[in-house]
């Protein structure tokens, strides 16, 4: 009992530390899992990335998607996804371009497609009063320099991050901010994928903020951390750990519950786009949180003992 | 507390410059002076609108003049006498392989060298072969004219269409973004845009005005069509194709449109035209509006050197005679050609007993006809972006919605946890918002969706950077300092976490705009910007506003 009290008063109400294997292990596995999923599965890119077209319509009167199949179908499209979504009335249609030709013809055969479509929307459904919402169509050149411009700002996104941790804090917080950065991301997009989400330049954007947000987190945690390091030092790095997690908790659980709260707002209400964006966010802040504590934490244990072996030896 | 009066002129006067930038988003001020009149825009997400990305055939270009500069190039020699076996262009851009016997190296050389000295380097030399190819800054220079006047001729045609605030950009090395907001006849300016201006110069084959309609209107009878039923492209090719016959060969009728008509479809004059006088858009150096020793304005235009000696010859054997400027297939004017023009450089006077408005109106039209066909490069649309205004308004509807949802909760919570320092917190946050819009809206930035989530992580931030301060505080309290204390060490300790979070947020965001495109780039302003306002707003403004309650006030607690 007196040994209890005398812990708790050590490095707080929580030993986060003793339970980093577990939790450590968990992270990895499920981290691994997202990886393997994403790279067998391989990830829906939207229109955006690969090219294509989407339509959206709403109709004035009753429409079913069967009608809007049967207008496609006639017209030789490639690869034709058709959605409904918010009332009955509303649809996305999607088609890929057609491919093994040279880039300017695949640009004017989605022009010509995108144009012929709309056309037999207007005359066929016509009593049905079609209205066109919203028309995206990206050739196949600028979806690949969208996706190659994308990735490589997350990459540079990542390595300025490893730099600015390693001068301001230490190099051994460095990894841990890194590959907690990475594992959010990773997963989260596993996460999308699994529910059968596209990503598109939207998504792209929502991977970014979570990234902001568990940067965030991360980088608070290990304010903390070096904070208590300077008084705490002698008392190892587990101790510090702990006791910083533990000071930091609450505000923890505040800051993450509050973005939750507003992004599950947004999930609920706003639709489309926003919802997606939302969607990613709340899943990213969950995961966001988690591994500030035990992914970016242990990380810096790990570097501890790969610092103190040498000298041991 | 130090300085105090000091950070509540600075708190006070940012705040109030966030009032002026931010008033006209809300309020109408159009009627009365304000200091500020700008406004927010919304991206074409938002409040609907046309987004087309076009890729500019650069390359062809640059071939085809390279293929034009050869024409010109093997005149002169024959001119000159010095025949070659071959000229042609070379493997690489820009270069161009002279093969000739040994004997007439040295002149060839020598013609290049004078003739061609800002255009042609000299790459190789050997085995009874010239290799010349561009200077990198005369290609350079061409490219970039190339692309600017594909930008011109793009708006030229949009805004003969009439669009609010059309926005048309160089997007990368050969691209250009065009944004019409709200249009709404969209596949009309997309057609607009989508063609390539094409300037030709033809001789006009005089007939009486009257014989000419009488033929277009019996063509246009047999066929059963007119020009309000087709496109004038398509009208065009459907009318010379019935008159075939009628015409003499290798002319053509095309139309002016009546400079008192509105449209070319009310008032159309015909001319006839012969089509084969090689001299096109692509022979003009520039076009430029000047005046006349009276102050008259007339068109002044400068052909290049290929083009000055068509232009010499075409002159020389055909004074007296008409000739039209012809762009996209419309006639633009048609003067007399008084004498030969040898040096390359021409005058187009334009009629007399207009007034001087009318004339300069005229002057401007012709010139920049004139420029936008000096460089026809095709254009190719690689993305296109079409939001109904209804689905915009929709999604900032519920947006809105959702926010305000969001918001709130967090208000509530911000109050049931801290108390005081959770108005103050809320206080700060609602500057912060404020902040960011105003400081958006004096960029004269774009609000896109992604911004939109941009804002509300830098809330996220604005809200953490709160939590940490006040939590801070109440750690101090717990170990038992005095509230003023509290204040002091609560603020001073979480700085640095505050600090480190938004530098490295800072430093990402510049990565992002740096390396992103269109909406990326709109998420990573609002994110720089959302990190500037709330170290104002959320830690130095509330900072502020604590001292000023604790010290002015003498506001001896502030629960937290």
């Amino acid at each position: 009992m007196a040994t209890q009290v005398a812990q708790q008063e050590s490095f707080g109400r929580f030993d986060f530390v003793s339970k980093v294997g577990l939790f450590g292990g968990l992270s990895a596995v499920i981290f691994i899992l997202s990886f393997v999923y994403l790279a067998v599965r391989g990830i829906t890119y939207g229109i955006d990335f690969v090219g294509g077209t989407e339509i959206q319509v709403k109709f004035g009167s009753p429409v079913t998607i069967d009608q809007l199949r049967k207008l496609t179908d006639g017209m030789s499209l490639n690869n034709v996804h058709l959605q409904g979504f918010g009332d009955q009335n509303e649809f996305i249609i999607r088609f890929q371009t057609a491919t093994g030709k040279t880039e300017k013809e695949i640009n004017d055969l989605q022009n010509q497609s995108v144009a012929k479509l709309k056309e037999a929307i207007a005359t066929q459904l016509g009593s049905s009063q079609p209205e066109i919402r919203r028309v995206d169509s990206v050739g196949p050149q600028v979806g690949a320099e969208l996706k190659r411009n994308g990735f490589l700002a997350v990459f540079y996104c990542l390595l300025v991050i490893l730099i600015y941790v390693a001068l301001r804090f230490d190099y051994k917080y460095s990894p841990g901010a890194v590959i907690c950065l990475f594992h959010d991301a990773v997963i989260t997009l596993g996460i999308f994928v699994a529910v059968g989400k596209e990503v598109n330049v939207p998504i792209l954007a929502a991977i970014l903020t979570l990234i902001g947000y568990s940067l965030n987190d991360t980088i608070v945690v290990f304010d903390r951390i070096r904070e208590t390091e300077h008084a705490f030092r002698s008392k190892g790095m587990g101790f510090v750990i702990n006791r910083a997690i533990n000071d930091m908790f609450e505000r923890t659980l505040i800051t993450s519950g509050t973005v939750f709260v507003s992004a599950i707002c947004l999930y609920f209400f706003a639709g489309g786009t926003v919802s997606d964006i939302a969607f990613a966010i709340c899943i990213g802040i969950i995961f966001g949180t988690y591994s500030s504590i035990y992914v970016a934490a242990p990380l810096i244990l790990l570097m501890e003992k790969f610092n103190l072996n040498p000298k041991a030896a | 507390m130090e300085n105090l009066r000091m950070r509540s002129i600075v708190a006070l006067f940012f705040m109030a410059i966030c009032l002026v930038w931010v008033a006209p988003n809300v309020l109408n001020t159009d009627k009365v002076w304000w200091p500020s009149q700008k406004r927010l825009n919304y991206g074409l997400d938002i409040q609907g609108g046309l987004h087309l990305v076009m890729g500019v055939d650069v390359a062809g270009v640059v071939r085809e003049g390279t293929t034009r500069l050869i024409t010109g190039l093997t005149a002169e020699l024959t001119r000159d006498g010095s025949t070659v076996q071959s000229i042609a262009p070379g493997a690489t851009e820009g270069q161009i392989e002279i093969a000739l016997g040994a004997a007439n190296h040295d002149k060839v050389n020598k013609l290049v060298e004078e003739r061609y000295s800002t255009v042609l380097q000299k790459m190789n030399d050997a085995d009874g072969k010239l290799t010349y190819r561009y200077f990198d800054a005369y290609l350079h220079d061409y490219k970039s004219k190339v692309i600017q006047q594909a930008i011109e001729t793009i708006r030229n045609r949009v805004d003969e269409f009439g669009v609010a605030e059309p926005s048309i950009s160089q997007q990368g090395e050969d691209r250009i973004l065009v944004q019409l907001p709200g249009m709404a006849d969209a596949e009309k300016a997309k057609q607009l845009i989508n063609t390539t201006a094409k300037l030709d110069f033809m001789l006009v084959e005089e007939r009486p005005p009257a014989e000419l309609q009488a033929l277009v209107e019996a063509a246009e009878k047999a066929g059963n069509y007119n020009l309000g039923t087709l496109k004038y492209s398509e009208y065009i090719t459907r009318l010379n194709k019935d008159l075939q016959g009628k015409i003499p060969a290798k002319t053509q009728i095309l139309f002016e449109k009546n400079e008192n008509a509105a449209t070319l479809e009310v008032g159309k004059m015909p001319f006839l035209l012969h089509g084969d006088t090689n001299l096109g858009g692509d022979s003009i150096s520039d076009a430029f509006v000047h005046f006349d020793q009276y102050g008259a304005p007339e068109v002044s235009l400068r052909f290049s050197a290929s083009g000055a000696t068509l232009f010499k010859n075409l002159t020389g054997q055909n004074k007296g005679h008409r000739m039209a400027v012809v762009l996209d297939r419309v006639v633009k004017t048609a003067p007399v050609i008084q004498n030969e023009i040898p040096n390359g450089e021409a005058v187009i006077t334009l009629g007399g007993g207009r007034d001087r408005d009318k004339k300069m109106e005229e002057a401007k039209m012709v010139s920049t006809s004139l420029r936008a066909g000096a460089l026809p490069a095709a254009l190719e649309q690689l993305e296109e972006r079409r939001v109904g205004p209804t689905l915009g308004a929709d999604s900032i509807h519920k947006a809105q919605m959702a926010s305000y949802i969001g918001a709130l909760l967090i208000v509530l919570f911000m109050l049931a946890r801290y108390r005081g320092m959770g108005v103050i917190s809320n206080i700060t946050l609602g500057l912060n918002v404020v902040a960011v819009l105003a400081l958006l809206t004096s960029l004269g930035a774009t609000l896109t969706l992604p911004g939109i989530a941009g804002i509300a992580l830098t809330v996220g931030f604005a809200v953490d950077a709160n939590v940490l301060i006040n939590e801070r505080m109440r750690e101090e309290l717990r170990h038992g300092a005095s509230f003023s204390l509290a204040v002091k060490e609560g603020y001073a300790k979480a700085m640095s976490a505050i600090m480190d979070a938004n530098i490295t947020t800072a430093c990402t965001a510049c990565v992002l705009y740096y390396f992103g495109t269109g909406p990326v780039r709109g998420f990573a302003v609002s994110l720089l910007i959302g990190i500037i306002t709330t170290l104002f707003a959320n830690v130095f403004v509330s900072k502020v506003l604590v001292d000023t309650l604790v010290h002015k006030f003498g506001m001896k607690k502030l629960s937290v």
